[in-house]
This record gives C-alpha cells, structure tokens and sequence, in this order.
C-alpha cells in the first residue's frame, strides 16, 4: 500500500469506549474483517467517493426511495446506503437465528392463547389490563382460528449488539414490518459498485426472501384450496413502502392489488381483472387492521375491502399477518417475552431481552427513582419515542421533574438501562471519511404450516449523526449491506 | 333464560324498511345491514323475505361477532335505494322472573372478583367509547352488598328509568355518556349505555343489545329499532333489562345481536362512493299473532 495516499481508513478514530464490530480497542482488525479491510484498503478515498455516488445514483434510477413529509411537501428520499458491509460469522448468526425463530413460535403461541383460552393471564403471569388497553387488540378475533394456526407470519425483529458482546432484542414488529426491499437493494448496489469483495467471502444469498415467503403464504391456504392465489395488499403508492410492496409482489411473481381492485361475493374474495373476477385465497396485506374492511373497522377507510373480514372470519381467506396480531408488539408485551417464552416452549430465551423494571413494583419503583441518570425512562402506552427520557442526557432539575411524574403515575412507566449499541465504520459524507456510528439490526423470520425461515441477512441500521442512538430511517438513518458467512 | 313447561308461544311479523337517497348519483356502494333477529332459547327465525330497489343481490353473512348480516353490494349508478326486510318469527312465551333462584350472594360477589370470571367476560367487562363515564360520575350507582347482584341490576334499571328523560331529537348516534349526564336526555340508546356503563363499574358483565320491540302496550320505542342490555348474573346466566321501559326483557323483545355498544350492533354500516348530502330513513313494523 502506497502510504502517501489518504487510504480510507487512514483517518479512522476509535474511541476505545465504544464496542467497535470491526476493530478491537487497539486498533487491530477483527479476523473476519481482515480480507475486507484489505481488499477496501486498496481504494484511496476519492474513489470510493465516487463509487458511493453511483451507488446512491443507481438507487435514484430503480426508484427506490421512501416519501418523507415534511413542511406540507413530500420529498422522495433514498434510503442512505453504505458501502462497507457488516459482517455476522457463522456462529453468532446461529444464535439470532434460532432466538429469532424462538420469539416468533412464542409470540404464535401466545397469540392463539390470548384469542382463545387466554391461559396465560388466568395463570397470572401477563396482567389481563395489558391486553385489554391496547389498541391493537381485536375482541373480533377471539375464538377465530387462522388457516394453518399462523397469526405473525412475518417478524421483523430489532436486534442489538450490546458493549457486553452479546445480541439483544430491542423489539419484535410484528404487524406489517417493513425493510426487507432494502435488504436486497442494498446487496445488489454493493455487488454492482464492488463485485470482487463477494469473491472472496462464501456470503448467504438474500434474494431468496421472496420464493420463502410465497411458500409461508401458500402454507397457510384455506381449507380446500389446492393451488392457492396470493397477493400482495397495499395501501397504495402514496404509502411510504410501496416500492417494497411492489418489489415482493413482482419478486414471488403474484398480483399487486389495492383495496379497490378486490371483492367479497359470498363470503370469498376475488380480485377484479380484464378477464373476469378470478379467487384470491391468501392475502399478504400491508393495511392495517382497522383499514382493513370499513364494514367491520374504521368506516372511513378507503383502503380496504367491504366484508373482507367476515370472509377471513369464515377461513375462506387467509390474511397475513392475522388481524390483531399487534397486540402483542406492544411495548409492555415484550417485558414478558422472557416469562411467554419459558412459559409456552418451556425454554429459557436465547436472545436477551434488555432488563426492564416495572415502576408499578415497588422494589423496582425505589431503584428507579434512584438510579434515573442511568437509565432509560418510557411510558408504556405511547410509541413512536414520545416521552421518553434518557437518563444520562437529563439536568439535575429534569431528574427531579421526571421523579415526580414516575411517583405520580408508576403504572405508567418502565425503565431500561441505557443500552450502548456497537459501532460499525461508517462512511460520513461531511468529514470524507469512516466514521464510528451506532448500528443495529432488523431480522426477518417466516412462519408458516409447518415451515419457518429466517433470512440470513437483515437490515443494519446506521445512525448516521455522531452519538446518536436512534437509527430509524424518519431519523436520518441509513443502512448497510449485512453478510452472514456460510460455514 | 330457562322455558316453564306448556307455555305458549307467539308468532310475530316484523318489518325493516330503510330508504337511503343521494344528492349526487353513487358510483359505488356496499351496505351491511344487521337487522336479522338471531335464533335463540326463545326465539326462532322461520321465514326471511328481503328486497332492494337496485336489483342488486341480497347476501347473508355473518359480523365480525358471528351476528348476520345482509349485504348489498351495486352493481350500477344510483341516487335512492330502498331496501325492506320482513321476518316471520316465533316467541316463546316466557315470564322472566320465572327462574329466579335463591342467591348465594357472598360468593356471587367472590365469582365476579375473580381472575378467571374477569379474563372470561373482559370483552362486557371494560370502558368502550360510547360506554365510557367521566371520572366523576363513576360512582353514580354503587351496588348494595347485602342485596342480590340481580336485585342490584333491578334497581339500577329502574334508576337509569328515572335519571334519563325519553326525548327523541335530543341526542344522535355519536352521543357520548358525558353528554348524556349533563342533560339527561334521550332514546333507547342512551338508556342501553348508560346501564352498560354503571353495571359494569360495579363488576357485572353488560352487553348493549340491539332488537324489535313489540308494542301494544305503549311501550317506548316502536317505530324505530330498541335497544337494550343484558347482564350476566352467576347462578343464571345472561339477564335481559330494559332501561328505557323500566322492565326486564320478556316476550315483547326479540333480539338481532349483543356487543359491547352501539358500534358493534349498528344496524347499518355502509361504504358510498359519492359525494355530497344523503339521507336516510328506517322504519320498523312489529305485528304479534297468539
């Protein structure tokens, strides 16, 4: 290597503090990130520059881009992407992968119970209030059996990789989780700009995503159905995952519909075309629960089918995920993931939840109130980050007004300790060089009739400011290609 | 509720006619109407004869409850649909005090504290948006302990009779109970909620009830459908009140459907693509043959 040239890493700063994925506090790289380094260290930084621009280009090009409103306008955005690949080895992926599997079969499990004998809050170990205030959960599904018993065909799940070394659950989506176009997108951009660096590591194929999920949608056919029909539902192209809902239809090679395109006839669903209504059996849809039938939820929404719901209530069509599923992605929910997991599998969770103390216990409520500047302070009823306070960022006066509102209302809070995600080097467009940025990790877990999948990839999520912990894309995040080693 | 022996039974005709008319022609539209009286330990559906104006098909299904349904989907432009349904149908005579037991009353008031009794009827147990009261008002209505949970609904019935004012034109489809409160106003609806609401801040399972109502003896609610509730008292089962009328339901009622408010037994739901004003007109005929 020619040592006068500014080399892309030449600038790198590690902060010992932080948990780097790829260098270790001396600044040495990890072994499986060697080749890489090598092979990226060829490259001065002008032209990774320039790679990262046709990188960004070709994003533009295949239109895949998000809408971000703001100030009354939307923007098309792209997904920032990176060019460095995070790397997960054959063994740690081994235990994402049966931990992801595991919490999918729990949260089924927990699910068909919550909907039918509810076993699991009359054995006193999830509090009935739980389930009975969130908004997510449907009095319509109790007793109703979903093809195949399948409730959350598709997980994404949040994972993090603590200081400690190990993974962490952050939370489990499960009721239209999105993300997995990226996936793809960002492996075919990484192959394009650098096709060489794949040659020399036995990475897994992503692009097998879409032939699994068609077969988990096919597994869940309603009865009597031989070859079933599936589509793909979606809001439309103003929602901002259309080009995800388009790529998955076009990828399993099924029909893209809308709500309009789609009607019930005697309790089955069939799908408009230029040759006549032709049966729809099994529906991936990407509405929400409430925007699903205006006869049955919301009667305003335009976005759904008339009478679907009492289709799906007959078996005569399969939804997924099933409606009401999102009764159990709920914040409060996962606090018991480690008890709904011992309790229906009777395993102890492979992947860790990150501790969480209840203020409406006591014991927990006085550590809390004692330990807030190192703790992460969240109501359990609110989402999208409102509310929440984080310790270690809060002035002494802001301590105290926090404490009051805990003592006040400690049903109405949890607290964490304040998780220090790793950090991946990430190219920072301002400086012009690798920076260490916060990542994390989205997985993608299938369930069907008696077939489950995990995609072996998933979305690393960067945060791209310095510092921050937050990595969603509304945020400003970005995201990188992740390899998992064959063995 | 339980049947004494050789009792009589009634065959009644009930009537549902709805016109819907548009100021501008519809597109498009989907109506679900739930107005088909279920069948039950007293009552029996024998004959169902529908009919719309549009041509369009008639198809029986079931709501989100497993109540059914009749839903009309068009097929063409149209301004004005009308739509009438009559049933044939037999009633059981019944007296409803007929199978009042003597109560244990302590371990009726240990039944419903339980786990179990809460987990099995939390879906009548909790606040819904038309069955919600204002903080204050929660203890408008506190159940005596030495009496019977179903003497306790008795005069909680009677209460809700007395508090409410029957006034048609005062309240709509969307009143809330804190409306409700400030001026104790309204129709069958209104009653239904409000007795929902207070059964159940004292722990007693209550659905709201949508049905006919057979007249004859100047009872409220004739022309229009009725509602009213029904509780679920240990030792018998589900108990039919109706507030508005001061009674408990007997032979005079015949139910379509339960939930646990008005917005899970409305008795029409429709989606219409247009725009601009409609309006919409319901009557209901009972006519009773012994």
């Amino acid at each position: 290597m020619n040592s006068d040239v500014k080399t892309i890493f030449s600038s790198y700063h590690n902060n010992a503090q932080l948990f780097d994925e790829v260098f270790d506090s001396n600044g040495v790289a990890k072994n499986v990130y060697q080749k890489l380094l090598d092979l990226y260290g060829n490259h001065s930084i002008q032209e990774y520059v320039q790679l990262n621009n046709k990188a960004k280009a070709s994003f533009f090009n295949q239109g895949i881009t998000f809408q971000v409103y703001d100030n009354k306008v939307t923007q098309e955005k792209i997904f920032p992407f990176d060019l460095f690949p995070r790397i997960i080895d054959e063994d740690e992926w081994e235990i994402i992968e049966k931990g992801a599997i595991q919490r999918s079969k729990a949260l089924n499990l927990f699910l068909w119970d919550i909907y039918h004998d509810k076993k699991i809050i009359k054995d006193g170990i999830v509090p009935l209030d739980l389930i009975t205030s969130s908004a997510n959960y449907l009095h319509q599904m109790i007793g109703v059996d979903p093809p195949g018993g399948i409730y959350n065909h598709i997980s994404g799940t949040d994972i993090i990789k603590h200081s400690d070394g190990n993974y962490y659950v952050l939370e489990d989506n499960i009721r239209c989780p999105s993300g997995v176009s990226y996936v793809i997108c960002n492996r075919t951009a990484l192959k394009r700009a650098l096709f060489g660096v794949f040659n020399h590591y036995k990475t897994h194929s992503v692009t097998n995503y879409a032939e699994n999920l068609l077969e988990i949608l096919e597994s869940v056919k309603p009865k009597g159905v031989d070859v079933p029909n599936c589509v793909v539902l979606t809001p439309g192209m103003y929602n901002s995952a259309f080009y995800e809902h388009s790529y998955l239809a076009k990828a399993m090679g099924v029909e893209l519909v809308e709500g309009r395109d789609l009607f019930v006839e005697n309790d089955f669903v069939y799908m408009k075309t230029i040759r006549g209504p032709i049966k729809v059996d099994v529906i991936y849809r990407r509405v929400d629960d409430l925007f699903m039938d205006p006869l049955e939820f919301k009667p305003e929404s335009a976005l759904g089918v008339p009478g679907l719901f009492a289709a799906y209530r007959k078996g005569n069509v399969c939804l997924a995920n099933a409606p009401g599923t999102g009764v159990a992605d709920d914040k409060a929910i996962y606090t018991y993931m480690p008890q709904i997991i011992k309790y229906y599998l009777d395993e102890t969770p492979i992947l860790n939840n990150v501790h969480t103390y209840h203020c409406s216990r006591p014991d927990e409520l006085k550590y809390v109130l004692e330990h807030i500047h190192e703790l992460v302070i969240k109501p359990v009823d609110e989402a999208g980050g409102y509310g929440i306070s984080i310790g270690n960022r809060l002035t002494k006066d802001e301590i105290k007004v926090v404490q009051e509102e805990i003592k006040q209302n400690p049903r109405k809070y949890i607290a964490q300790p304040i998780m220090s995600l790793s950090v991946h080097p990430t190219y920072i467009d301002d400086s012009e060089s690798f920076e260490q940025r916060h990542v994390d990790l989205r997985t993608f877990t299938l369930l069907g009739h008696e077939k489950e999948f995990v995609l072996k990839g998933g979305l690393s999520r960067v945060a791209l400011k310095r510092g921050n912990l937050i990595v969603n894309s509304s945020q400003g995040g970005g995201s990188k290609d992740t390899w998992v080693l064959k063995k | 509720m339980h049947q004494e022996p050789h009792e009589m039974s009634f065959e009644y005709s009930i009537t549902y006619k709805a016109e819907n008319e548009y100021e501008n022609p519809v597109e498009n539209a989907s109506w679900q109407f739930l107005i088909v009286p279920e069948n039950n330990d007293t009552q029996e559906l024998m004959r169902v004869d529908i009919k719309n104006s549009l041509g369009a098909k008639n198809e029986f299904s079931e709501n989100g409850y497993g109540f059914r349904t009749v839903r009309i989907n068009t097929l063409e432009k149209f301004q004005k649909l009308n739509f009438s349904a009559t049933f044939k149908l037999k009633k059981k005579s019944f007296n409803p005090f007929g199978q009042v037991p003597i109560f244990d009353i302590a371990s009726n008031y240990e039944l419903v504290q339980s786990l179990y009794f809460k987990v099995d009827f939390e879906p009548f147990l909790g606040q819904t948006k038309f069955t919600t009261l204002p903080q204050a008002s929660i203890n408008l209505f506190v159940f005596d302990p030495a009496l019977s949970i179903f003497d306790n609904l008795q005069k909680l019935n009677t209460w809700v009779y007395q508090f409410i004012k029957f006034n048609t034109g005062v309240t709509h489809v969307n009143t809330l109970l804190k409306e409700i409160l400030e001026n104790p106003e309204g129709v069958c609806q209104d009653f239904a909620h409000l007795f929902c609401a207070l059964a159940r801040a004292n722990k007693i399972p209550a659905r709201y009830v949508s049905g006919y109502l057979h007249q004859g003896n100047g009872y409220f609610g004739d022309s229009q459908m009725h509602a009213w509730a029904e509780t679920y008292v240990p030792q018998v089962g589900w108990v039919g009140f109706d507030p508005t009328n001061n009674l408990l339901v007997d032979d005079n009622h015949i139910k379509v459907a339960h939930g646990k408010d008005f917005n899970d037994c409305s008795p029409l739901k429709g989606v219409v693509y247009s725009h601009g004003a409609n309006k919409t007109s319901h009557s209901v005929e009972v006519q009773a043959q012994q």
